[in-house]
């Protein structure tokens, strides 16, 4: 099951810390947005295989952006 | 009743006739409705009501409502009135529960001289004189044009009112579970709780539905689209929470009701978790980060103070700059209200605004002791916050949190600055902040107030950056929150691993004056 992974936050992509293909575990980081002056981690809450990566670093994202795609 | 013209003794034809009106009002609309109805992935009201309560403790009151068809005299079939409603009881605790059933022409049609519920009715009527909880199991489309032929005149609107709704509002808990599509009357009597749920993907709830939609805008929405969970729970925090199934809701209905008391007379319960309230987990000494650019888990931060598997989560998916949740620590009741760094630095926006409003408004009037676990920048800033009224959203919540009396603690985890972190605080009542030596506070944080008090000596400096950090520097130095307390201006820092024992034993003493000021919260004034 293909489930997208969201921004919470309007801000842009700070670091991508995973590649496409990656197994990940349950909980595991997959890029960092910078958004008032945090940096806030995208997380794979049930893990999965990484599919996709739907932005690049230094990109501007708003809240809800689909950012990923992880298949479980 | 027999025809013989022997006299007969006692009443048992007229028991026969009693069980045979339940018997027919039992079938509800009937087993090709019910069938309908089942395959829409719904329960009948009977089936809720049975999965709701307590087993056994349903005492149905109306049961004979409705319409009965007669020939000759005799009673050949009677549809039910489509409200079903009664005395039960959850968890051992009477509560009044009742809901339309949809099963009956979709939930909307007999009359009769006393109103059973839905809005206002018997039930509310008894809610309020029992001092009950009530539990509405809504499953109504609201007021349809086609009561103006049965009736020949049009219905002034709200003459079945929400009056007694509201009343109830104050003094006991309210629970409105959203079964089916809630349209109008039954929409507007959800909103009317202290506590709401929807089921994902078979309810809805609208102030109209699509064709009326298409018909005053010329909108094209399907109904899922348009008041589906993802709208009405996460977008728009209409209803507080989704279950994801019927029974789901029973069960989560069943936990809300747990940490409530009975009515605003009574205090919480208090239930036996068998947590050591001493427990000092270890896991708090390095669960905030040393740099304040990084967030963390607030959930997990919570859940190592609080009794173990105690929590209860308002709202989960709005607002989610916010975290509220009822918990127990050593048993009590209490309302956890945490800022959560993963969304916006925990800035407070008006999503999270609103939710704050709401929860220690719901906690205040229920004697529910507030526990604020703070890191919170201030206000959200920036255009699309201005916009959107974040300051007077946030100053409601402020003047809201100044208006509660129960008893409150500030626990400062990490940021508490400007309004948003005065709003954790309760001034006027003990106003006891316990900080962690992670804690930092003042007005703004220094950044934003560097770069606004020394704008011009920075921006005339050789190299502004630089000049800007040694500035900030500066003020960070004196920043130590231990310099605070010498003041006693916070009133104690404490080991974070302290937190779970040194709340338990506040929690305790602050019960006693919580026995000695039950009832109803008057509350004058006028919200900005």
């Amino acid at each position: 099951m293909r489930t997208e992974l969201n921004a919470d936050v309007t801000g842009a992509v700070w670091k991508i810390t995973a590649n496409v293909g990656d197994e990940l575990e349950e909980g595991a980081t997959v890029m960092i947005l910078e958004s008032m002056k945090m940096e806030i981690p995208v997380i794979a809450e049930d893990g999965g295989t990484l599919v996709e990566i739907l932005v690049e670093e230094g990109q501007p994202v708003v809240e809800g952006q689909p950012v990923a795609v992880v298949e479980e | 009743m027999g025809d013989t013209t022997e006299p007969v003794e006692g009443w048992g034809p007229e028991i026969d006739e009693l069980q045979e009106r339940r018997r027919l009002a039992s079938q509800l609309g009937g087993s090709d409705a019910i069938e309908k109805h089942h395959s829409r992935g719904r329960l009948t009201i009977r089936e809720r009501i049975g999965g709701l309560v307590d087993i056994g403790s349903f005492r149905e009151v109306g049961s004979l409502t409705g319409q009965g068809v007669y020939e000759n005299g005799r009673l050949v079939d009677l549809t039910p009135a489509p409200y079903v409603m009664g005395l039960a009881s959850i968890d051992g605790r009477p509560v009044a529960v009742g809901g339309e059933d949809f099963t009956v022409r979709g939930g909307t049609s007999w009359s009769g001289d006393r109103k059973k519920g839905g809005q206002g009715g018997f039930i509310e009527d008894m809610a309020a004189n029992y001092r009950i909880p009530l539990v509405n199991l809504i499953d109504g489309a609201g007021g349809s044009v086609t009561s103006i032929l049965k009736r020949g005149h049009t219905v002034f609107p709200g003459v079945h009112g929400f009056d007694r709704s509201v009343e109830l509002m104050g003094i006991v808990p309210v629970v409105c579970a959203v079964m089916g599509t809630a349209a109008g009357g039954p929409a507007g009597r959800a909103i009317l709780s202290h506590w709401s749920v929807m089921v994902k993907g078979t309810s809805q709830v609208f102030a109209a539905g699509p064709p009326v939609v298409a018909r005053s805008l010329g909108q094209t929405v399907d109904k899922e689209d348009l008041g589906g969970h993802k709208i009405a729970v996460d977008t728009s925090g209409t209803i507080d929470n989704t279950a994801g199934s019927e029974a789901e809701a029973f069960e989560m209905i069943q936990r809300y009701l747990s940490y409530m008391p009975t009515n605003v007379w009574e205090l919480p319960p208090r239930t036996e978790t068998g947590d050591d309230p001493d427990r000092a987990d270890e896991g708090l000494i390095d669960i905030v980060p040393r740099s304040r650019r990084k967030p963390y888990n607030m959930r997990t931060l919570v859940k190592m103070v609080v009794d173990k598997g105690s929590v209860f989560e308002i709202q989960p998916t709005f607002g989610k700059g916010l975290i509220t949740s009822l918990a127990r620590v050593n048993g009590h009741v209490v309302g956890v209200v945490a800022n959560n760094p993963m969304v916006y630095g925990g800035a407070m926006d008006v999503r999270a605004a609103r939710k704050q409003t709401h929860f220690v408004e719901l906690c205040d009037t229920f004697h529910i002791p507030l526990v604020f676990f703070v890191d919170v920048p201030g206000f959200m800033v920036g255009v699309e916050a201005e916009r959107a009224a974040t300051l007077r959203e946030g100053m409601r919540s402020v003047y809201v949190g100044l208006q509660a009396t129960v008893p409150s603690f500030t626990v400062v985890v990490r940021k508490c600055y400007g309004m948003a972190g005065m709003g954790t605080t309760d001034k006027d009542g003990l106003d006891f902040k316990i900080a962690w030596p992670s804690a930092e506070w003042g007005s703004l944080p220094i950044e934003g107030g560097v770069a606004a008090a020394f704008r011009r000596e920075i921006e005339t400096s050789p190299d502004p950056k630089a000049r800007e950090a040694e500035i900030e520097a500066e003020f960070l130095a004196n920043a130590s929150p231990f310099r605070t307390a010498e003041a006693f201006g916070v009133e104690e820092i404490i080991d974070p691993r302290e937190t779970r024992s040194y709340l338990a034993k506040f929690l305790e003493a602050a019960q006693i004056r919580q026995r000695n000021t039950l009832g109803p919260k008057g509350r004058v004034g006028v919200r900005p």
